[in-house]
């Protein structure tokens, strides 16, 4: 689990010092893209600790929603409605609830080891 | 082994997604600074043009002393006529009844050549738009300003009518030529302040073209105040 931490802060590092800018207008965009991606990721490892990841539906996933996130914001400007508040709204909450769901599978994975250790020594 | 390949994969996308963050952390925090600059560089400008105004006014009070001193003591005849003389310069250049030059900016502005749809109005400069750009160069400390040869006083009107734009009673119509005497650089950033008035009109395609120019030459008001209501109060007024 400490590789995609190291590797997230290694691309934040990247994208930093690169020192790329995004052209105003696109500023948006990406913020949103961001956000759909964080929940990809999260979502991923969630189904981690499920023991259902499919390296299929992770990555299309990633890209696919990131994409819809995007086109859902590039139309919700084309038609003069704030379709971002949508794309905030359901991203967001699903970022917290793939993350309470870790954290729970987190919380209660030591517990069955104490158990076990404890039918051992018994 | 196919748990080390879901982390090879994960730490990519990770990875990836750690780029965006710094690259739209880039972005935004040039944006913040741009927006930052351009404040510091107008306040710095007016600090400078306040202070400078400051030091004007001092040595502006010192000479009206003398004068009062000559003009009690009845001495200096000749002074006093050459100080009302250039008084009265002053005033006319005041009040807009004479041609000035100066450096200035040159601000062309002209309804826009594209129509995307929308209300067909909002591609047009309007009346309120030639107002908000002379209030914007007002702000800026602008001296004279004129519209396609009108010279902006205190008594002008910019007015619709119809298609075309009533400055001083005259029918003036696009493109839009402002002329204006003063800081060049604080003009040009008083009209470019972000969610100003150029910032406004742009996204409907309506060109503004600022420059600076070292020589800017204001006709004078032609009209004539005829000045039938008002009058002097009397035992206030100037001072």
């Amino acid at each position: 689990m400490i590789a995609p931490v190291f590797g997230l802060i290694c691309g934040v590092v990247i994208g930093v010092v690169s020192g790329v800018v995004i052209p105003y207008g696109y500023a948006d965009y990406v913020a949103i893209a961001i956000l759909a991606c964080l929940d990809s990721v999260l979502g991923g490892i969630y189904a981690i600790s499920q023991k259902q990841f499919d390296l299929k539906i992770f990555a299309t996933g990633f890209f696919c929603n990131g994409i819809l996130a995007v086109g859902l914001v590039w139309l919700g400007n084309q038609l003069n409605i704030t379709l971002s508040i949508a794309a905030v709204v359901v991203y967001g909450s699903r970022i917290f609830n793939n993350f309470s769901q870790i954290r729970r599978f987190l919380l209660n994975k030591p517990k069955k080891q104490i158990i076990v250790v404890t039918e051992k020594g018994e | 082994m196919r748990k080390n390949h879901y982390i090879y994969a994960l730490t990519l996308i990770c990875m990836f997604l750690g780029m965006i963050i710094g690259v739209q952390y880039n972005t935004v925090k040039k944006q913040n600074s741009l927006t930052e600059n351009q404040r510091l560089t107008e306040l710095t400008a007016t600090l400078k043009k306040v202070q400078e105004e400051n030091e004007a006014l001092q040595a502006h009070l010192k000479e009206k002393e003398e004068t009062i001193e000559n003009y009690e003591t009845g001495l200096n005849y000749g002074a006093a006529m050459e100080s009302l003389q250039k008084e009265i310069e002053q005033l006319r250049i005041f009040a807009g009844v004479t041609e000035v030059q100066g450096a200035g900016i040159l601000v062309t502005m002209n309804d826009s050549s594209t129509k995307n749809g929308g209300d067909s109005n909002a591609y047009l400069v309007h009346a309120e738009d030639i107002l908000s750009v002379i209030n914007e160069l007002n702000v800026g400390g602008a001296e004279a300003i004129s519209i396609n040869g009108q010279r902006i006083v205190g008594e002008s009107s910019v007015s619709c009518a119809g298609s075309i734009v009533m400055v001083n009673g005259e029918r003036i119509a696009a493109p839009f030529e402002f002329k204006a005497i003063g800081d060049g650089d604080i003009l040009q950033s008083a009209l470019k302040f972000p969610g100003g008035v150029v910032d406004n009109l742009a996204p409907w395609g309506i060109e503004i073209i600022i420059h600076k120019e070292a020589n800017v030459v204001i006709p004078p008001y032609t009209q004539t105040s005829l000045w039938k209501t008002s009058g002097l109060v009397q035992g206030g007024g100037e001072k």
